[in-house]
């Protein structure tokens, strides 16, 4: 077990989070059994108090969650120093057996909380609060995941073992490590190239004809796609490095913090692709959110493909 | 038109017990009326005033403005009604004592965002009509009790509501202020404005230009 004070801080940030995600988890059920916006009873009137507390309480756990999301990430890198083997935070993750899915849950919570949070704010828009049993249930499902998500931190945290010897990024991300992420590299890098900027290019295509359901299919692919050929291909550029694939290498100092502007880009841009389709709005809110999804999709892409080719321009080689 | 239809109005005292405000109140305020809620301290005038006002929500039932069930809105759209629609004259005033005339009563229209010429329009309109024009850029503090009661007044109508809600408007003033303040009301009337008093000040009953007077007694109005 692990418990620096960055540990400590997630660790006690994580306890209020399901103290006051359980409060709002209670009464979101009350309000999706009750809920009726016509009548005019005391549950009715009690519910709707009930309802801004528990909007208060999600919008305050997701505005604590962004953040925090950049602190875990800091507190890996951090562990990874007293980590035998560990060179960044992929060697913490890999750590443990349950680091791999912590990661992918926490991104999956940061989509459902922000996604909330854009189904609250339509909600909100219009009297009639036509999206407030809808919001309720779907902070429930939510809720599972971020308990789940704290409960696998926990565990996680608590599994580390400083005695023991962890991998490097360099060996997890390698073409022989054996790991599921080894898989990715049997793709063709042509093949890989091809797809990411073809799913671009649809993207820009759909955003032209208005297909917001496509889109926001285009959108989920896009950030599978990009996040693969980015530990295949870009990734080797960012670091100058054939055989450097690492995820977490990028956003430190050494490399002037890049990663956290390409994952800001990548999940600005498909998130907002992504609600485009979801939820029903009217079309100047749909048309701003189309234009925010491309716009931080093509400066994403943008800022990808310019690696390789200044490494071109200076090298005369590719990678 | 408002409408108050089965309204009732609990406060909590503890986790246990509750005082019930107003009862199942039934009753319709019709467009242009000056209406008089009288009553003792304590007996639900002001409670009914803040339910008109969508300050507060009734615990059961539903108060309807024209068509809109102001009771059911939304905080921020409760304050949008408040802006567009009411004009609030308080027991103290409640004005800015350390800014000018013409600051107070531009208040309510901060949020509007209107342009310099449309604020100095309506800034003048209401300051001519209550005739404060000459002291528009001196401070409240420095104004006599009947100044800064044209000014509350003036306030309360720079946005042009349709309704005029006063709570106890005349507590503090003596006689004469009172009989101004009455005088007052009558320019409102003739306005077509809609306007509800709560107060127990004897001077506003069976004076001629109210069109009716309600007693208001333990949460219940005795029609």
């Amino acid at each position: 077990m692990i418990l620096s004070p960055e540990v400590l801080t997630i660790f006690i940030l994580n306890a209020i989070f399901a103290i006051f995600a359980t409060i709002a988890f209670i009464l979101s059920v009350k309000i999706v059994l009750k809920w009726d916006i016509n009548a005019t009873t005391q549950t009715q009137y009690s519910l709707e108090k009930y309802s801004y507390l528990s909007a208060t309480i999600i919008k305050y756990i997701f505005a604590i969650k962004v953040p925090l999301f950049l602190f875990f990430i800091f507190t890996l890198d951090k562990i990874s120093a007293v980590l035998t083997g560990a060179m960044c935070g992929a060697g913490v993750v890999d750590a443990t057996e349950y680091g791999n899915y912590l990661f992918i849950l926490k991104i999956i919570n940061l989509y459902l909380f922000a996604y909330w949070i854009v189904l609250h704010n339509e909600d909100v828009k219009d009297e009639k609060q036509a999206f407030t049993k809808r919001k309720f249930m779907f902070f429930i499902v939510a809720f599972f995941f971020l308990l789940t998500e704290l409960i696998v931190e926990g565990i996680m945290f608590g599994s580390i073992d400083l005695n023991e010897m962890v991998s490097c990024c360099g060996t997890i991300y390698s073409s022989s490590s054996g790991s599921y992420i080894s898989k990715i590299f049997s793709v063709d890098t042509s093949v890989l190239l091809g797809l990411f900027y073809a799913n671009y290019a649809l993207m820009v295509l759909l955003y032209f004809f208005k297909r917001a359901y496509l889109f926001s299919i285009a959108n989920i692919l896009f950030i599978i796609i990009s996040i693969i050929t980015l530990i295949v291909y870009f990734g080797t550029y960012i670091y100058e490095l054939p055989s450097h694939h690492c995820t977490f290498c990028f956003l430190q100092s050494d490399y002037y913090y890049v990663g956290y502007l390409i994952y800001l880009l990548l999940f600005v841009g498909t998130f907002y692709g992504i609600v485009t389709g979801l939820i029903v709005m009217d079309e100047k809110r749909r048309e701003k959110n189309y234009k925010i999804s491309i716009l931080f999709n093509t400066l994403y892409v943008i800022l990808l493909s310019l690696y390789p080719i200044v490494f071109y321009i200076k090298n005369g080689v590719w990678l | 038109m408002i409408t108050l239809k089965n309204v009732t109005k609990r406060y909590k005292l503890n986790k246990v017990d509750t005082i019930t405000a107003v009862e199942d109140i039934n009753i319709t305020f019709n467009e242009g009326e000056i209406i008089v809620l009288k009553g003792a301290s304590g007996s639900g005038k002001s409670t009914i005033l803040s339910l008109i006002a969508a300050l507060s929500k009734p615990t059961s039932g539903e108060v309807i403005v024209d068509t809109k069930g102001i009771s059911k809105l939304p905080d921020n759209f409760a304050s949008i009604y408040r802006r567009d629609n009411i004009g609030f004259i308080f027991q103290k005033y409640n004005l800015i004592p350390n800014i000018s005339v013409q600051e107070n009563i531009l208040t309510p229209l901060i949020p509007l965002n209107l342009n310099a010429e449309e604020l100095q329009k309506k800034l003048h309109f209401v300051m001519e009509m209550y005739k404060i024009e000459h002291k528009k850029d001196t401070l409240v503090r420095n104004l006599s009790g009947g100044e800064q009661q044209r000014v509350a007044i003036a306030r309360a109508n720079v946005n042009n509501p349709k309704i005029i809600i006063a709570d106890e408007p005349t507590a503090n003033l003596d006689e004469k202020l009172s009989l101004h303040f009455i005088e007052m009301l009558r320019e409102l009337k003739a306005l077509g404005k809609t306007v509800i008093i709560a107060t127990h000040d004897p001077l506003f009953f069976d004076l001629d230009f109210i069109d009716r007077e309600i007693e208001v007694h333990n949460g219940k109005l005795l029609l």
